[in-house]
């Protein structure tokens, strides 16, 4: 037997975003993403090798980047691409329903997918005004699919009550899920067909096909079905057969620090979870 | 939109500011941390704007320091932060959460059709997405139709002609031809839509230079062209300079101790302190910056430790 090999929680994280990639399919990340580019780029050198890659407002298609900078509009993000496009053509294309996948994430996601990237509060009394949401609002109605993803499941305890993310209702919708505050995908009759993956630091969740609302599939070894639903606002449908993860292979984890040397996907953890380590 | 003819469109930065009056609605060119016309902008807060109206796609530093200068009345930017690197951005937070200004959070494709619309001389624009989105109710503007041709709802977007737009470009010559490298963002579509375009340029080149390499916004689209070396700086500029990750990390923790704390500690020193471009270089390092921000041209390395530096 070979010796045990450590697996960070970011490394486990990204891990499960590039795992919603499918091969042959045109794939775009947003802005603030660390996460899903390196999922991007770590999934077109592995499994997807035929997947368009088109990054971010900076708009390369299928860059090698030399490292991966802390912006998404950087020009290490257009070395030894092949040809550019300009943000205007990504849109057209997702309206035309030709975007595969994009990520999407919020300081709150509700119960159907919907997240709030916009405020906490109300238009007429914020609270805390949050970046806003980018292309989220357009671009999670068009895009066929698309992945959720926060590395802030975990509720924090405020005296007696808790700040959740996974929360039973957003303050306000910037990007819509499954049932949004103005009807369901279908009465709106939106080009794309909505998130079908949600990557959290405590499991993986798809959506139950009857109500729409997040169900539990996949855990991390360390974390219970218990741990779940002390961190989520509302009741997640948990699947019959919800069970520990896959893990990567000890290739792909050295792969993935290898493409991201700057460590920009641990930027987006608490310092607390990065802590978290895993043997295969 | 408008031909502009003149020969010669050369103006300071000074004058080309006093072109912009309070309240105008002002596209800002680049986006996030990349090539953003920031002399400009500091132009615009010593000469005391206010109320500007700002909007764009995805921006951060730029935004972010125009709030925190106090010559913002309403955003409409799609984002504003520092992406994963620093978070929040904290002059915008303040900014939006006080009243100070007017949340018109837009989303980037319901934009550039927007400006698409003004572009192409057309009232507006359809689109497809932002049903269900609450960002709809901060833009009451948008209309929705029942498409007579598919029956599907749809969402109109009115064209949004700016006062003016500024962009910062690579490479001018005083003809007005520019040559922006990618990332464009979308400012070869807001040179379109605008009423009035100031560009600022890393460098002005001769007419004859310029027609070799090929312009890839024509002359008669721009209104007025400014001479500004760094003028993009803390943003990038490639291939120039990169992101000053070190200045931006200053800048951060300024923005952190609260409105009173930026005024004093970053807008009397690197806006209201300095009067020459030269005095803003010495201001923020000198000939070392300059030189450290342009070292990613030496090799993966190099590149690597501007992102590293604090």
């Amino acid at each position: 037997m070979s010796e045990k090999f450590k697996v960070t929680l970011d490394e486990l994280f990204t891990y499960n975003v590039a795992k919603t990639i499918k091969d042959s399919t045109l794939v775009f990340h947003g802005v603030s993403s660390p996460i899903p580019m390196v999922a991007m780029y770590f999934a077109k050198l592995t499994h997807a090798k035929d997947m368009v890659y088109v990054g971010g407002v900076t708009s390369a298609i299928d860059p090698n980047p030399p490292f991966f900078p802390t912006t998404t509009n950087d020009w290490t993000m257009m070395q030894g691409r092949t040809a550019m496009i300009t943000i205007d053509k990504l849109f057209d294309m997702a309206q035309k329903g030709e975007l595969h996948r994009s990520f999407f994430s919020g300081a709150q996601v509700d119960k159907f997918g919907n997240q709030n990237v916009t405020m906490i509060g109300r238009p007429d009394k914020i609270k805390i005004k949050l970046p806003g949401g980018a292309g989220g609002c357009n671009l999670s109605g068009d895009c066929i699919n698309y992945t959720i993803w926060t590395t802030r499941h975990r509720a924090p305890a405020k005296g007696d009550k808790r700040i959740y993310t996974l929360v039973d209702k957003c303050d306000f919708v910037t990007n819509v899920g499954h049932v949004t505050p103005f009807g369901t995908r279908e009465q709106l009759r939106l080009v794309g067909k909505g998130p079908d993956w949600l990557v959290t630091e405590l499991g993986v969740f798809d959506f139950d096909p009857e109500s729409k609302i997040l169900r539990l599939r996949y855990l991390y070894p360390d974390i219970t079905v218990d741990d779940v639903l002390v961190n989520t606002q509302f009741k997640p449908v948990i699947h019959p057969e919800v069970r520990i993860m896959d893990m990567p292979t000890k290739e792909q984890v050295e792969l993935m620090r290898k493409i991201d040397p700057l460590n920009v996907r641990k930027n987006e953890f608490p310092p607390k979870e990065l802590e978290r380590q895993f043997f295969i | 939109m408008g031909i502009y003819t003149s020969r010669n469109k050369l103006i300071t930065l000074e004058a080309a500011a006093s072109i912009i009056k309070d309240g105008d609605k002002v596209a800002i060119g680049g986006g996030l941390c990349l090539r953003e016309p920031i002399a400009m902008l500091r132009e615009l807060a010593r000469q005391g704007k206010k109320n500007l109206h700002m909007c764009g796609t995805a921006h951060g530093f730029d935004i972010d320091f125009a709030c925190g200068a106090g010559i913002v009345g309403a955003v409409e930017e799609t984002h504003v932060s520092f992406e994963q690197d620093f978070g929040l951005a904290n002059n915008y937070r303040r900014a939006c959460e006080s009243g100070q200004v007017k949340v018109r959070e837009n989303c980037c494709n319901s934009i550039i059709q927007q400006f698409r619309a003004a572009a192409y001389g057309l009232p507006f624009m359809p689109i497809m997405s932002a049903k269900g989105s609450e960002e709809t109710l901060l833009h009451p503007e948008f209309k929705h139709i029942i498409c007579p041709f598919t029956g599907n709802d749809l969402i109109l977007v009115p064209a949004l002609i700016p006062d003016v737009a500024i962009v910062h470009a690579q490479k001018a010559d005083i003809h007005g031809n520019l040559r922006i490298e990618q990332p464009y963002v979308a400012d070869i579509l807001m040179i379109r839509a605008a009423k009035n375009i100031i560009v600022t340029a890393e460098e002005i080149i001769p007419e004859e230079e310029m027609i070799k390499l090929g312009p890839n916004v024509p002359y008669y689209e721009v209104a007025h062209v400014v001479h500004a070396p760094w003028g993009a700086h803390p943003t990038s500029c490639y291939p120039y300079y990169a992101y000053d990750r070190e200045h931006i990390s200053h800048y951060y923790k300024i923005t952190q101790e609260g409105a009173e704390a930026f005024k004093t500690k970053y807008m009397d020193k690197y806006v209201f302190g300095v009067k020459t471009m030269d005095e803003y270089i010495e201001k923020i390092g000198g000939s070392e910056r300059q030189k450290r921000l342009a070292s990613w041209k030496n090799g993966r390395e190099a590149w690597m430790e501007l992102y590293n530096y604090e």
